[in-house]
């Protein structure tokens, strides 16, 4: 009984190991097949990767652990956010236009004069710190920044001639002889 | 403990020491010595009573630009901590630098200490820079010192923004220059002033200010 199995077996080993007979043509068809299949692209097969539904497990632990990298990551990233320069209300200091510097116009009709400065508390009353640009028909001009408050001033024509601005308020008292002006950078209070 | 207080207070005396070397640096090469040695006695003098050294300096460079001679510029220097040194007893010992400047400038003017004393008290937390340099230029106009200082009280308590007190003072000059008597403008700008506080809808503040000629 033993032997008639054992040929049996050896009989079929015999036929799967015998060479399938293919036709002429079998190997050709199979390369054509397979240059015409679409070609897997690395990015392909990371998309394919991505879509296909997987199951993933992990303990409870595991997940509030998750949870508290992904919360991190997002606080991270609202404290490193840059933040706007503007003023923010809550942020901003009872008198947030008291340290803020306005550009104010000095401005000078001379049109004989060759150069125009101006002098005052704002510059070291140092003329050749702050000079005038000359416009049109003689009119001479420059912006200063100033922080609010109050200063004396006067335009010095032809670096000699100090001469009060007929626009603006005249400084109280003449102590040097000369008439100075003030001009007052409000600060946005009262 | 001790050590950390100590380096503070280190810190804070080389950074005082710092800010007064500073403003007396300015000085430097622009006045000639006999003036200088005694603008820097004056000016330590002045800190020493707890007033701001920078009007000083400015004040004496201001003599020096224009050529004045030491004495000059050194009864200048004196003059304003005079009148510094009475705007911060009527201002009170925690008013700005700014806020001493104007004042001086309104009592060289002629305004009486007891009005910047009752701007101060009507407005304890908010800066009264604009006011007292309003009183000052109205009274330079024209304006008597006393009605000056009458009519921008009135005006700061009505509710007038800074930039409205300088409207008014503005529409003042205005009027002088067109002919009218100052206290006639004066009172009668006050008047419209005040009824249009009254009458106008309040409006937003902040922003950044506009470019602006003095």
């Amino acid at each position: 009984m033993p032997d008639r199995e054992d040929r049996w077996i050896a009989d079929v080993a015999a036929e799967l190991r015998r060479p399938v007979a293919l036709s002429a043509g079998f190997d050709a068809r199979v390369m054509a097949a397979l240059r015409a299949a679409p070609r897997r692209t690395p990015l392909r097969g990371l998309w394919d990767w991505l879509r296909e539904p997987r199951v993933v497990s992990f303990s409870p632990l595991g997940g509030l652990a998750a949870g508290a990298a992904v919360a991190a990551v997002a606080l991270a990233g609202v404290w490193m956010a840059p933040r706007p320069a503007g003023p923010v209300a809550a942020a901003a200091p009872a008198h947030p236009a008291t340290a803020a510097p306005v550009d104010v116009a000095f401005v000078l009709l001379a049109p004989q004069a060759r150069s125009v400065a101006v002098a005052g508390d704002f510059n070291g009353w140092d003329p050749a710190r702050t000079r005038l640009v000359r416009g049109a028909a003689g009119l001479w001009t420059v912006d200063v920044p100033l922080a609010p408050g109050r200063y004396t001033y006067a335009f010095v024509v032809d670096g000699r001639r100090f001469v009060p601005d007929p626009a603006a308020p005249r400084a109280v008292g003449e102590d040097f002889g000369t008439p100075s002006s003030v001009v007052t950078v409000e600060g946005g209070a009262l | 403990m001790r050590r950390a207080a100590a380096g503070l207070l280190l810190a804070l005396g080389v950074g005082r020491w710092g800010v007064a070397r500073a403003q007396t640096d300015r000085l430097a090469g622009r006045l000639p010595e006999p003036t200088h040695a005694a603008a820097l006695a004056l000016i330590d003098s002045a800190r020493a009573a707890g007033l701001p050294a920078d009007p000083l300096v400015n004040k004496a460079l201001e003599g020096a630009s224009k050529g004045a001679d030491g004495p000059r510029i050194l009864a200048a220097m004196r003059l304003l901590a005079h009148d510094l040194g009475v705007a911060r007893d009527a201002l009170g010992a925690s008013s700005s630098e700014s806020e001493l400047v104007a004042g001086g400038a309104a009592l060289r003017a002629g305004v009486a200490p007891d009005f910047l004393a009752r701007l101060r008290h009507e407005h304890p937390d908010e800066p009264v820079v604009v006011p007292l340099a309003v009183m000052a230029d109205l009274v330079t106009s024209g304006v008597p010192a006393d009605t000056a200082a009458r009519d921008v009280l009135t005006l700061a308590r009505a509710g007038l923004r800074e930039a409205q007190l300088v409207e008014f003072r503005r529409d003042v000059e205005r009027d002088i220059a067109l002919g009218a008597p100052a206290g006639a403008s004066a009172a009668v700008r006050v008047s419209a002033a005040a009824r249009g506080v009254a009458a106008a809808p309040a409006t937003p503040t902040g922003g950044t200010p506009p470019r602006r000629k003095p």
